[in-house]
Formats: structure tokens, C-alpha cells, sequence
């Protein structure tokens, strides 16, 4: 299961999960990625919705947002395809058991699920570099029903559609364009905010 | 924990101070107060009123808490040579002060030299062991450095001596939360509903502890939590609306065929889906149909 399968993720989905992890600094956030399988031999990543960024353990707010998020995608031929998660401290690199266990429920519905997560050194590094690859993570659950890093020799099997989207992320983040990002969170708290971030989108 | 009208207030006030309309002192005084945790704003603000010679002495003695508090804000930030900078002043207005002493092992925990701080705390702790900031912060240290158990550790110790401390109860809560150690977080909710019974948000964080727990007694406990938020709001909190929905789904799939438990809780379920109905018409029609089929989906799973 996700043997060779590449990953790509487009710049609006990656652009978001990152300002919701840079609005939310001092806590955990995480998020839901949608698309779909292309051609067989490539997850699509086209789009993703920021969840929460606190009590990330806890299920209820949980359940109601995975409802409307999978209602109001599947109508759109776009499923769950994976898990987005940021930790709390800037060098943790460990995959929580929240995370493990909301990528494993995602997993059951989409096997080749890919689980993201977020790297905050290499988030840092960004303005001083020019590197085009992600700044995240990708993890997916192989054949022994553990998640395995992808990647992380150097392969490019897991990419971002559009080669400039860090530049255009920088641009945000130098804009301040975080604060204007809405997560499931916030529309709880107030249900005239609005969790899909139109605005962010193309 | 702050109200959302508090919250709103403290937002609109940063977006005034944000676009140059003044009031930062305002500002500054009311994130101190509510505890909040602002600090790329307060270190900003307060900066500009300390480095103006005419708006720091019009603050007359409250000048040292604000050098206290842009001090930590700087911290957080890590602008340590500011921090330093503020740190200094206080020193010398405030020679052997043990308020300075703490900021100085702040500075170190700031800086990660994790086992100096602990030092520096445990000396400050020999002349007052009573201290509740710096053993709080011992705590925040253990968590600092990823060592949840050793803050759950620290906070049980602290929780012994001084049971009252909502804030303390509330950050163990949610490090339980955290490694989904659910029972345990149950247990400090209950007492932040002993110590604030009448505050909406304590029980609506035990109700989602209880949901999450699962089982037929919890979501029946859970859904009463529940109500009593629609209650303390007046019927105000979209979270604990849709809390009744769930549990009533929940308990109705555990207790298939038992007539009477489902017509009881009917009810209160439909009440609370027409409340969410009427709320989403109202302020986010564009998502009212999705809250539709959601609920559909509750009712008949």
C-alpha cells in the first residue's frame, strides 16, 4: 500500500496548513487534506481544511467538521486523502498519538493516506534559501501497519504542484495573511466564519 | 479561559491600537489582566510606550510592570537582548528583589539552559516556598523540554498544595487531553466545575471528555453537561448544541430497540437541531444545507 506512489500537493492546500500552524505559534494544530488518486500512481493533494488548535484529542468538534468536511467535498468528487498535523514545540519531530490515531482513521476509508507533518526548522530556513520542496513531512503506512517517513532520502516522491508556492507563501507570511485564515475552531466559536477560507483559494 | 465578550473586547482594542488609533496602555493592561498570551503585540506596544521618555514617565510607578511585562513578551519571542535590556532597569531600581530574580531565571529557561534555571529557581523556592509563579514554572520547563509526564508530575505536586488554582487544573486538563489520557482530564474538569460551576466552558470541555470516552453512562452524563451549557448560555453555544446531536445518535445506536430511552431523548435532540438550523439560516446560510445532511445523517445513524 503506497508503495511507489508519488504525492503532490497543491500550492492553495499547502499555503493554508501552513498559515494555520504560524497563526496558532504556541499549540498543536491540524487539518484535513482532500483530493483524490490520479491515474493510479499519484495522490493528489487539491485542497485542505485547517481543523482546530486546541483539545486536538477530543472528539466531538471532531466528528461534526469530518461530517460537513467529507459532505461538502464529496459533492465535488474529492475525498479525504490524509492528515496534516503541527506540534506544539519547534523541534518536535514525533508523531503524537492523536496524530497516529486520526491518520489511522483515515487510513481505514483511503489506504494510501498520506499523514503531513509540519517541519518548523525548515519553515525557518525558508526566507533564507530558495528551496521549493515542502516543509513538511510526509509519513504514509506501509505493509507493516506503521507510519514510515517518506522521502526523506532525498526522492522526490512527495512534491508541491507549484514550483514557486514557497515564494508565494513568504509573501503571505511577510503580508501577515495568517491572521485571516478560519479553522473549524473558529466557525465553531462563530458559525459566520467560514472554514473552506474562500479568499485563500484561486 | 476568557468569555467571548471579553475576548471581543481585548481584539478591538488591538485593532485599534494595530492601526494607530492609541490606547495601548488600555490594551497592555487588559492582556495582563485576562491572562492572555499575546506576546508578538505586547512586546510591540509596549516598546513604543517604554521608549518614549514622555509615555513611560506619564505611567508613573506602573513604568516597572510594564517592564515586567514587555520583559516576558520579549521572551516568548525570543528577543532576548530586549528582554535583557528590561531585565537590567528593573535590576536597578529593584536591587535584590526576588520578583527580578524570577525574571532573571526566566531569561535562563528562555535561553534553554534548562538545568541553570532550575537552579535559580530552586534557590528563590529556599527563601519562599510558597512562591505559585515559579512553581508553575518548573512546570512549564518539564513541558518546555517535551517531558509531559515530569509536568504532570509537577502540576499533581503543585495541584496538593494549592487546589484552587483554575489555571493550573486546566493546563493539566489538557496535557491529559494531549496523550489522550481521557480519565484523567474528567477528573480535573470535575474539579474546575467544583471550583467555577457556573462557568459554560467547564462543562462543556468535561461533556466533549465524556463523548469522547464513549460508552453508555458517559454519553448519557455527557449529554446532561450538555444542556446545562445551553443552559448557562441561554441556548447560545453552537459546540454543545451540536454535542446534544451526537450524544443522542450515540446513545441511540447503543440502545437499539430499547423504546423508551429513544422518545426521551428525541426531543431534546430536535430542539437542538432546530436551534442550529435557525442559527445557520441566519448567520452562514451558504452552509446551511451541509449542517442539514449532517444532522440527517445523526438522526439516522
Amino acid at each position: 500500500m503506497g508503495g511507489e506512489l508519488r504525492y503532490e500537493i497543491g500550492q492553495t492546500a499547502y499555503i493554508k496548513l501552513v498559515l494555520h500552524a504560524l497563526k496558532h505559534k504556541t499549540a498543536a494544530v491540524n487539518g484535513v487534506l482532500l483530493g483524490r488518486l490520479s491515474d493510479g500512481d499519484a495522490v493528489e493533494i487539491a485542497d485542505a481544511v485547517p481543523l482546530f488548535h486546541s483539545h486536538l484529542g477530543l472528539l466531538p468538534p471532531l466528528e461534526i467538521a469530518l461530517l460537513q468536511i467529507e459532505e461538502y467535498y464529496g459533492a465535488q468528487g474529492m475525498a479525504i486523502v490524509g492528515y496534516f498535523h503541527a506540534n506544539e514545540r519547534f523541534n518536535d519531530f514525533e508523531l503524537s498519538n492523536v496524530a497516529r490515531n486520526i491518520g489511522d482513521h483515515v487510513h481505514r476509508y483511503f489506504p494510501q493516506a498520506a499523514l503531513l507533518l509540519l517541519d518548523s526548522k525548515k519553515l525557518e530556513a525558508l526566507p533564507k534559501g530558495k528551496d521549493r520542496s515542502p516543509v513538511m513531512q510526509l509519513y504514509t503506512k506501509d505493509s507493516s501497519k506503521s507510519w514510515k517517513q517518506v522521502g526523506s532520502d532525498g526522492s522526490s516522491r512527495f512534491s508541491i504542484k507549484e514550483p514557486s508556492a514557497n515564494i508565494v507563501l513568504l509573501d503571505y507570511i511577510s503580508t501577515q495573511k495568517m491572521q485571516d485564515m478560519v479553522d473549524f475552531d473558529d466557525h465553531l466559536d462563530d458559525i459566520s466564519k467560514d472554514w473552506l477560507n474562500p479568499e485563500l483559494g484561486k | 479561559m476568557v468569555s467571548k465578550t471579553e475576548e471581543a473586547q481585548v481584539n478591538r482594542l488591538e485593532n485599534q491600537v494595530d492601526n494607530g488609533g492609541g490606547g495601548a496602555w488600555e490594551y497592555l493592561c487588559l492582556v495582563r489582566k485576562l491572562k492572555l498570551r499575546r506576546s508578538d503585540k505586547v512586546l510591540k506596544h509596549g516598546l513604543s510606550i517604554l521608549n518614549e521618555p514622555s509615555k513611560r514617565s506619564s505611567l508613573g510607578h506602573e513604568e516597572w510592570t510594564l517592564y515586567e511585562q514587555v520583559a516576558i513578551a520579549a521572551m516568548d519571542c525570543q528577543c532576548l537582548d530586549v528582554a535583557k535590556g528590561c531585565i537590567t532597569v528593573l535590576q536597578k531600581k529593584f536591587p535584590d528583589s526576588k520578583r527580578v530574580g524570577r525574571l532573571e531565571a526566566m531569561l535562563l529557561e528562555a535561553k534553554g539552559s534548562w538545568s541553570e534555571a532550575k537552579k535559580a529557581y530552586s534557590s528563590l523556592l529556599e527563601d519562599n516556598a510558597l512562591d505559585q509563579v515559579i512553581h508553575k514554572r518548573r512546570a512549564a520547563m518539564e513541558k518546555a523540554q517535551g517531558n509531559l509526564s515530569g509536568a504532570i508530575e509537577c502540576l499533581n505536586k503543585y495541584l496538593e498544595i494549592f487546589m484552587a488554582d483554575h489555571d493550573a487544573w486546566r493546563e493539566l486538563a489538557e496535557i491529559y487531553v494531549s496523550l489522550q489520557m481521557y480519565k484523567q482530564a474528567a477528573f480535573c474538569y470535575e474539579e474546575l466545575i467544583l471550583c467555577q460551576p457556573t462557568n459554560p466552558l467547564c462543562h462543556l470541555a468535561y461533556a466533549d471528555v465524556l463523548y469522547t470516552v464513549g460508552g453508555l453512562e458517559n454519553l448519557q452524563a455527557a449529554k446532561k453537561y450538555y444542556a446545562s451549557v445551553i443552559d448557562l448560555t441561554g441556548g447560545m453555544n453552537t459546540r454543545a448544541l451540536f454535542g446534544i446531536c451526537l450524544c443522542t445518535s450515540a446513545i441511540g445506536q447503543l440502545t437499539k430497540g430499547r423504546n423508551k430511552e429513544e422518545k426521551e431523548s428525541l426531543g431534546l435532540q430536535s430542539l437542538a437541531a432546530t436551534a442550529l438550523e435557525k442559527d445557520y439560516k441566519q448567520r452562514a446560510p451558504s452552509k446551511l444545507s451541509l449542517l442539514s445532511s449532517t444532522l440527517r445523517s445523526l438522526k439516522l445513524s
